[in-house]
């Protein structure tokens, strides 16, 4: 595998991890705008802006676009976060051209009214779909109640109120204020002509004009909160808790991406043995979400309304002795073994490495080797692990739910 | 370039089988016993899904957390779960790991501790799950859609009853799992960085020795069918819809893969044209070729806001419907090319090339290359696809949707 990168001259960046022995390979734009960079009217533009990319530009029709995605066989799709908006594809190699020829064109869409008008009813109807998915509903009362009034706090798919009020100028004017070549890079993996992918990249998007881009990267100021909501239309209770965590750029990520793991894995962690396997709660997990500049951990239970209570002050208390002690030599090592093995296993396709060499230069403006990651998660220490659980309290959380129960 | 593959049969009716990866340093297994939720007994169903969970509360000389701490260090990414036809674990780790991860699963399917202690929260697991399918509206459609579609007790919902669950003892489903776990149509495929010789070996060590027992096929009962609505007041309403297709083995097999992706491959494709790029009625409208042995369907869903399910309905019946008018050429060309790009794609992945090998050798008997397979997808023309779907035209549907109003399905008769 070899890495190669180059920056044309309106500040577009373009990287590759080319692996020649690939059967596929896979190409994408990472643009560095989410919701958190929307003003809260806007709510839910950047993701209806990815949506609109899709529905046409000045010389193809959103048919035209479903077309030819579907004549190259692509694997292709969008998707929008609190800091990015990533659009990929992965083909067979002889396809490179045509699939950046779609994906650059893309980028610069035509966001025509009549299109507009058809896919917010999209949008609410995707709304909706998620409305039905109360851990859906959990994770955004979490990250609202802990993050507001910090943007990274604001839903990604906005309310049926914001985006029924959402404009085209509106959407045109954001696009314009976060779309420049500076603020997007472009990410090819797998079998990929590097030489071809600049050109071409030269070629179709030299003319986007530069302009200032920026985010306000000051992680937010921890919140200790509480908020139960009680819906009698939801069967299971659903609990969240959110305390702060390294940030992406931190050196501290692989021990917090060790904490998380040790503590709360699906598999084998703290918190399933203490309630996944006596049954108390049917799930149990914590994640280390990396932001920018800031990070935070995010843990998640289901219960029955009969044993939220206690599933709760089981995960609590669970904190409480993982900061006391810290993992225990075997924990480290099964946890090591875990990432390690999962990494190496989404390596192994193509659109596994993008989003991984993608947000290495994105977050990190660098690019390291799969074998190198692995090596610096190993390097990690039981003492750093615990000194990450004491820095970065967990027992001290913002606490949310939502299901049968009035009190919790 | 031509795969490796590998086959072993045991005289206990066991299958190895294997396929070597150039490239990849990862090794997936995919293992397969005949105890789906299809063989529940009457009145215990769930009965497999409750034994499933209760397989891997220790087992050999390991007790739970000996066994998943085993599993964990070897880097292991697991899952065990119960399907219509088989129950099914699957691993995935580095190649150099797979001989100790598949000692591990030898205990858990030959001797499974099966305490009695360990009994009730495994249970109680299943049942959570079920309960939470309340909570999952989409998931809970297509189960229920699926156990009304085929003949019956082959599409039973997995998790089984509450009442089925709640009669469960730890000596019905120590009875269950003696009857059911056996070597005959019990399958092992590794795929990725593997050593076959060695691995050969070791499934002989392993499996050579587990027990001959009877086989058990369900007795068939006609499907239930028909239209169902359940009442939830949810933000959408979700509209499960299932129509005949055909089987694996079936010569217009091909020809029913192409009239999927024709209807449903990709944005292109009839559906999110018709439906949702040019209507804008839905997020997500899809249908799916599934199939057990020698029954299939074609499964569509479309998941809408309730002031637009009537007409999302009939705009979806309508697709599926009028694809009978004629298929182009241009429709067929890109449905080739989506099949063949997958089936690349797919190649690259260790563990979906352990599903696929298990998936083949259990409807066929035989493993499919990728050579056999992209020349039968390059066969197939719209004339073909045409006969398919008169074939097995788009008629007799089973309706199943959740939300708050039913939807009125007349057009199906019409």
């Amino acid at each position: 595998m070899q890495f190669k990168h180059r920056k044309l001259d309106n500040g577009l960046t373009i990287v590759a991890e080319v692996h020649p022995p690939a059967a596929t390979m896979a190409a994408g734009f990472f643009v560095r705008t989410g919701s958190r960079d929307e003003p809260a009217e806007l709510a839910g533009v950047s993701h209806f802006l990815e949506h609109m990319t899709f529905k046409g530009t000045p010389r193809r029709t959103a048919l035209d676009v479903n077309r030819e995605f579907d004549e190259l066989g692509a694997h292709y799709n969008a998707f929008t976060s609190e800091e990015n908006t990533v659009y990929y594809g992965a083909v067979l190699p002889e396809f490179q051209a045509r699939l950046l020829d779609l994906l650059c064109d893309i980028l610069r869409p035509s966001l025509r009214q009549e299109d507009f008008d058809v896919e917010k009813n999209v949008i609410l109807d995707e709304i909706a779909r998620y409305q039905d998915m109360p851990r859906y509903r959990l994770y955004e009362m979490l990250m609202a109640e802990y993050f507001l009034p910090h943007p990274l706090g604001h839903s990604v798919l906005g309310t049926t109120e914001s985006v029924a009020a959402l404009g085209r100028d509106d959407m045109q004017a954001y696009f314009d204020r976060r779309y420049s070549p500076g603020n997007v890079t472009l990410v090819g993996v797998g079998k990929v002509d590097f030489d071809a992918l600049v050109d071409q990249a030269a070629q179709m998007c030299s003319h986007w004009r530069p302009y200032d881009v920026r985010r306000d990267t000051a992680a937010p100021p921890p919140a200790v909160r509480r908020k139960v909501q009680a819906d009698p239309g939801v069967a299971r209770e659903q609990i969240g808790l959110a305390s702060p965590a390294p940030a992406s750029q931190d050196d501290e990520r692989y021990a917090a991406m060790l904490a998380a793991t040790i503590l709360g894995d699906v598999t084998g962690s703290r918190l399933f043995y203490a309630l996944v396997d006596p049954a108390i709660a049917d799930e149990a997990s914590c994640v280390y979400d990396a932001l920018d500049g800031s990070g935070v951990f995010l843990t998640f239970v289901s219960a029955g309304p009969e044993q939220a209570a206690e599933a709760l002050r089981i995960a609590r208390d669970e904190m409480a002795t993982f900061l006391d002690g810290g993992p225990t030599e075997a924990e480290l090592l099964a946890a090591k073994n875990k990432i390690a093995s999962g990494a190496t296993l989404k390596g192994e396709l193509p659109m596994g490495r993008l989003t991984a060499v993608g947000y290495d230069w994105v977050y990190r403006g660098q690019y390291v080797p799969l074998a190198d990651q692995i090596e610096a998660l190993y390097a990690v220490t039981p003492d750093e692990v615990l000194a990450v659980a004491r820095r970065y309290d967990m027992t001290s959380a913002t606490v949310v739910a939502l299901g049968p129960v009035e009190q919790l | 370039m031509s795969e490796r593959f590998f086959i072993r049969e045991l005289p206990n009716g066991m299958t190895l089988l294997g396929q070597q990866m150039a490239h990849v340093s990862s090794a997936a297994v995919t293992l397969v016993v005949p105890c789906g939720a299809a063989c529940d007994p009457p009145g215990l169903a769930g009965a497999s899904a409750v034994a499933c969970e209760w397989c891997v509360r220790g087992a050999g000389e390991r007790s739970t957390r000996q066994l998943n701490d085993a599993l964990d260090a070897l880097g292991c990414q697991h899952q065990e779960m119960v399907r219509s036809e088989h129950m099914l674990f699957g691993a995935a780790q580095l190649g150099r790991n797979l001989p100790a991860v598949l000692e591990l699963l030898a205990d858990v399917l030959l001797r499974p501790r099966l305490d009695d202690e360990t009994f009730g929260p495994g249970r109680a697991l299943v049942e959570q799950d079920l309960a939470t399918l309340a909570d999952e509206p989409a998931r809970q459609c297509s189960l229920m859609l699926r156990e009304r579609f085929y003949p019956s007790p082959l599409g039973r919902c997995v998790y089984g009853t509450p009442e089925g669950l709640a009669a469960a003892t730890a000596e019905t489903i120590r009875g269950h799992i003696d009857g059911h776990y056996r070597p005959q149509g019990a399958i092992l495929a590794a795929a990725g960085n593997i050593d076959w010789p060695a691995l050969s070996d070791l499934g002989e060590r392993l499996f050579a020795g587990w027990p001959a027992g009877r086989s058990v096929e369900p007795e068939l009962r006609p499907p239930a069918g028909g239209t169902t609505h359940v009442a939830k007041d949810s933000a959408q309403v979700h509209i499960g819809l299932a129509h005949r297709a055909a089987p694996i083995h079936h010569e217009l097999y091909y020809a029913s893969r192409m009239a999927e992706m024709v209807l449903s491959g990709g944005a292109a494709a009839r559906l999110h044209t018709e439906v949702r790029e040019k209507r804008g009625l839905v997020y997500h409208v899809a249908s799916h070729y599934h199939s057990l042995k020698g029954h299939a369907g074609m499964f569509t869903y479309a998941g809408t806001r309730p002031d637009l399910a009537q007409e999302t309905f009939e705009a979806t019946v309508t697709e599926i419907r009028r694809l009978a008018d004629g298929v182009c050429d241009d429709e067929v060309t890109r449905a080739r090319t989506q099949l063949k790009s997958a089936l690349i794609m797919q190649g690259e992945s260790t563990s979906a090339r352990a599903n696929a090998l298990a998936s083949d050798w259990y409807h066929l008997a035989r493993l499919r290359s990728l050579e056999e397979l992209s020349a039968a997808i390059e066969s197939v023309t719209a004339d073909e696809v045409l006969a398919y779907l008169h074939a097995f035209p788009a008629s007799e549907f089973t309706v199943l949707a959740i939300g708050p109003e039913p939807v009125d399905t007349g057009a199906l008769d019409a």
